[in-house]
């Protein structure tokens, strides 16, 4: 593996990171992940472990084994290397309810170290960004939800980080809020190192250049949007069924969708060979690779691929 | 009444709070208290003196020196660690749940009641436990009597606690008494009711013990021993001579003796029921968003939002608007990547970096208590004595103090900070923002000790200034809460308002016009030393991350 980085080009590795709880539970377990200037969606189910790894990834947490380097330097062992250059979005946070959005970014870039200069214009700016100028003197507590998240979002930017972690970061935003974050991490992503988790298949596909699936604390399959459509080509189908055929269909297949029409229950399922029935093949989408990868239920084909996770 | 549901309530609530680490301490205080109700023969330090005598340590004796200790301690030190049942359920979300469901007001105060009590129970019951163990460790009588030890722990010890655990729910269910204030208020309280309860017209009996002192009386006469001006003492009390003893086989109590304390139980229930009159059923809007944070204000943004969201008539789409504004649309955001430059400066912005922290530590303190911190602070250059009132000057801010170290924690900013660089600045600048507010809250003394030339006295303020906002560091770090340096301070502020000249760290007790405690390098060495646990904590902490 190549360790010497690009001119300018930041790079964070995970080398078979592991995260062993109190009590035993495996949060993560072997995960490896190099990761450049670009958008890397890791896609998981809720308790896959994701939040457990982007803290890992932001030198929260510590790993039970394994390395995270920066640029090639250990951040486990010198985590302001990172730290520095770093813009964390928890999946939880908080805020001091009692200061206003402005105080409580000033606050923050004071601990980055920012310039006040330079923290007053950055303040200004991100709150433009994220459309908090007006309530930026209202106390947090006062704040909604949405309004919160954007808060966060602000407070990650606040230092024109390297790299960008963002765990389940869409949650509480409308859908508008979520269309136009996407596409401020993707344009983000363009010199940065941009991390995003999140179980919701819609937030990554449009962005992620880059896609890692993690269940159980393993990274399964990690490839481009096409590489992983190209592994469950042919394997997606859709058929309509009546109301007492469906609880069959739903023990023998992984069913990725269902909707009730006036001839009977449609449904789009995945199985490697014909699921006759008058069942006809259809385009896949990354919610069927997902759903495919998750479930163990593709082809030998996806478990090969999976030989090229990690890369 | 739906008395399952109640139950059901009142174990899952005790259930939860005997998983924490915290109660195995509590369990282990009580083990340390029943040490301390029986001292070995040769020592000073007493609990139970009958002017200068004690029983034999047989089962009587120690059985009610144990649970008359239990009853004098617990009753105090037992509110705090029970009183935020109905805290947690608001932090946690589970009042909402429980608020959407048929149980009752009164069926919910109650189980909260009674986990309380039990929690409280059971440390009485490690009381109970070590009494024999101690009784045989010390090694005066073998004969171990199971009644005679476990009878006082009925009729002297449960029945305070109850009242306690039922004070714990009404305190938590008042706004003003469900802060810190409410910690402060109780101190107080039971310190009257700790003085009111031993003596002889103490309503219901107060805690027993003129019953146990009549009893121990007449068994002091039988054997010869005059009793006339032999006064009962109940309390940590050091003696000149180890005292003397005596044989007590223990008292039965009569008919009114148990009435009087059913009625403590009675009192108890109708005090803890009496909040269903107003309590809210964890209804956000019934909320105020002006109250201190502790307690009320989310520690995530999920429950800050609840918060908000409870409180907010009427919220746009893009969610700007807060209670009762009314705002325009908004327009699109996330316009585009930041243009303007981060750049750090060439030196740490540490005074920037502390303005910060004194804004954190002052949040949401309302008008009034500043008004009141400068009423105190003019009084302060007008009394006759500089350091009059020092005392008052540094218990006002206990409150502010208690949240240093436990803000992060308290507000869920962990996991946010805990990606930021070099978290040791932060909590040094979090100790210099709480020396600075010490140094201004007390100013007046400072200014009046240095015009006269004290420098004694300054020097004795300094380490209070430097001590106080330390110990509150470490307590907070340590502990993460606010409740443990809210107790221990205002047990040493009112050990040195009381002239014990070993703990004063304001230098208020004067001997020869000097400060008569220690040595102000003394108390600055020990602040040190705090402000290295608290760091040593995080650091250990965030290494086992």
């Amino acid at each position: 593996m190549n360790r010497t980085p690009l001119q300018g080009t930041p790079t964070l590795e995970l080398e078979h990171v592991t995260k062993v709880y109190k009590g035993g539970k495996r949060a993560v377990d072997a995960v490896s992940l190099r990761l450049g200037a670009g958008l890397l969606g890791l896609l998981g189910p809720n308790g896959a472990g994701k939040s457990s790894l982007m803290r890992i990834a932001a030198t929260v947490t510590r790993p039970t084994s394994g390395k995270i380097l920066f640029d090639g330097t250990d951040v486990v062992s010198r985590p302001n290397a990172l730290r520095e250059v770093l813009g964390y979005l928890p999946q939880d946070f908080g805020v001091y309810p009692h200061l206003s959005a402005r105080e409580f970014l000033s606050y923050l870039a004071a601990v980055k170290g920012l310039s006040a200069r330079s923290a007053r214009r950055r303040i200004e700016e991100l709150l433009e960004l994220v459309n908090l100028t007006e309530a930026g003197r209202r106390p947090l507590g006062k704040y909604s939800g949405g309004m919160l998240r954007r808060v966060g979002i602000a407070q990650a930017l606040l230092a024109d980080p390297k790299v960008l972690i963002v765990d389940e970061p869409t949650a509480g935003l409308d859908p508008e809020e979520r269309v136009r974050f996407r596409t401020l991490l993707s344009d983000l992503a363009e010199d940065r190192v941009v991390l995003l988790s999140t179980h919701i298949v819609s937030d990554i596909e449009s962005v992620a250049s880059d896609i890692a699936i993690v269940a159980r604390g393993r990274l399964l399959r990690r490839g481009a949007p096409e590489e992983l459509l190209r592994e469950v080509d042919g394997q997606v189908w859709e058929t309509v069924a009546g109301p007492a055929e469906v609880a069959a269909l739903r023990e023998r297949y992984v069913i990725s969708r269902t909707v009730r029409t006036a001839d009977g229950v449609r449904l789009r399922l995945l199985s490697a060979t014909p699921p006759g029935g008058g069942a006809v093949r259809v385009t896949p989408d990354l919610e069927d690779v997902y759903l495919a990868v998750v479930n163990g239920s593709a082809g030998q084909s996806l478990r090969q691929a999976g030989a090229g996770a990690g890369r | 009444m739906n008395a399952r549901a109640l139950i059901a309530l009142a174990v899952a609530d005790f259930r939860e709070r005997v998983r924490r680490p915290a109660y195995a301490a509590t369990l282990l205080a009580a083990v340390g208290l029943a040490c301390l109700a029986v001292p070995s023969a040769a020592s000073h330090w007493t609990i139970l003196d009958v002017g200068g005598y004690r029983g034999v340590y047989t089962s009587a004796w120690i059985g009610t020196a144990t649970a008359l200790a239990g009853a004098l301690w617990l009753t105090t030190g037992g509110f705090y660690v029970v009183r935020d049942a109905i805290g947690r359920d608001e932090r946690t979300g589970v009042g909402r749940l429980l608020a959407a469901t048929s149980l009752s007001t009164p069926a919910y105060l109650l189980g909260k009641f009674l986990s309380n009590f039990l929690v409280l129970a059971s440390m009485a019951g490690v009381l109970a436990l070590t009494a024999p163990l101690m009784q045989l460790a010390r090694g005066e009588s073998f004969a171990v009597d199971p009644v005679a030890l476990l009878v006082p722990f009925a009729v002297m010890t449960l029945p305070p606690l109850a009242l306690t655990a039922a004070a714990a729910v009404l305190f938590e269910t008042v706004p003003l008494l469900r802060s810190g204030v409410g910690n402060v208020v109780w101190f107080g309280v039971s310190m009257a009711f700790m003085m009111a309860g031993q003596g002889p017209h103490a309503p219901l009996g107060g805690f027993g013990v003129r019953q146990a002192a009549d009893s121990m009386r007449v068994a002091m006469a039988d054997q010869g021993i005059s009793v006339r001006s032999r006064d009962f003492s109940l309390g940590l009390t050091m003696v000149d001579e180890p005292l003397r003893t005596f044989r007590w086989d223990g008292f039965t109590p009569d008919g009114a003796f148990l009435g009087g304390r059913l009625l403590f139980f009675v009192l108890a229930l109708a005090l803890a029921l009496l909040p269903a009159l107003w309590f809210g059923r964890f209804d956000p809007a019934r909320r105020l968003l002006g109250a201190p944070a502790e307690g009320v204000q989310a520690g995530s943004a999920h429950g800050a939002a609840a918060a908000a969201e409870g409180a907010q008539a009427a919220g746009s789409a893009h969610g700007a608007a807060g209670p009762a504004a009314a705002e325009p649309q908004v327009p699109a955001l996330f316009g585009g990547v930041p243009a303007s430059a981060a750049r750090r400066g060439r030196a740490f912005p540490f005074w920037r970096l502390l303005a910060g922290e004194l804004r954190i530590l002052a949040q949401g303190v309302s008008r009034w208590w500043w008004l009141a911190a400068a009423a105190v602070t003019v009084a302060g250059f007008v009394t006759p004595e500089p350091t009059m009132l020092l005392p008052v000057a540094w218990i006002w801010p206990v409150l502010i103090w208690s949240r240093l170290g436990t803000q992060r924690v308290e507000h869920g900013l962990d996991g946010l900070l805990g990606a930021y660089p070099t978290p040791s600045r932060g909590l040094l600048a979090e100790w210099a923002a709480g020396v600075v507010f010490t140094a201004v809250t007390g100013v007046a003394p400072l200014v009046r000790m240095a015009v006269a030339a004290d420098w004694p006295g300054v020097g004795a303020w300094t380490g209070g200034a430097i001590l106080v906002p330390s110990l509150a560091l470490a307590l907070g770090v340590a502990c993460r809460t606010h409740r443990v340096f809210q107790v221990v301070y205002l047990v040493v502020w009112y050990l040195a308002v009381n002239g014990v000249a070993a703990v004063d760290y304001m230098g208020v007790v004067r001997s020869g016009g000097s400060p008569a405690g220690l040595s102000a390098l003394a108390v600055a060495a020990v602040a040190l030393l705090l402000v290295g646990v608290a760091l040593a904590v995080r650091t250990a902490r965030h290494a086992t991350r």
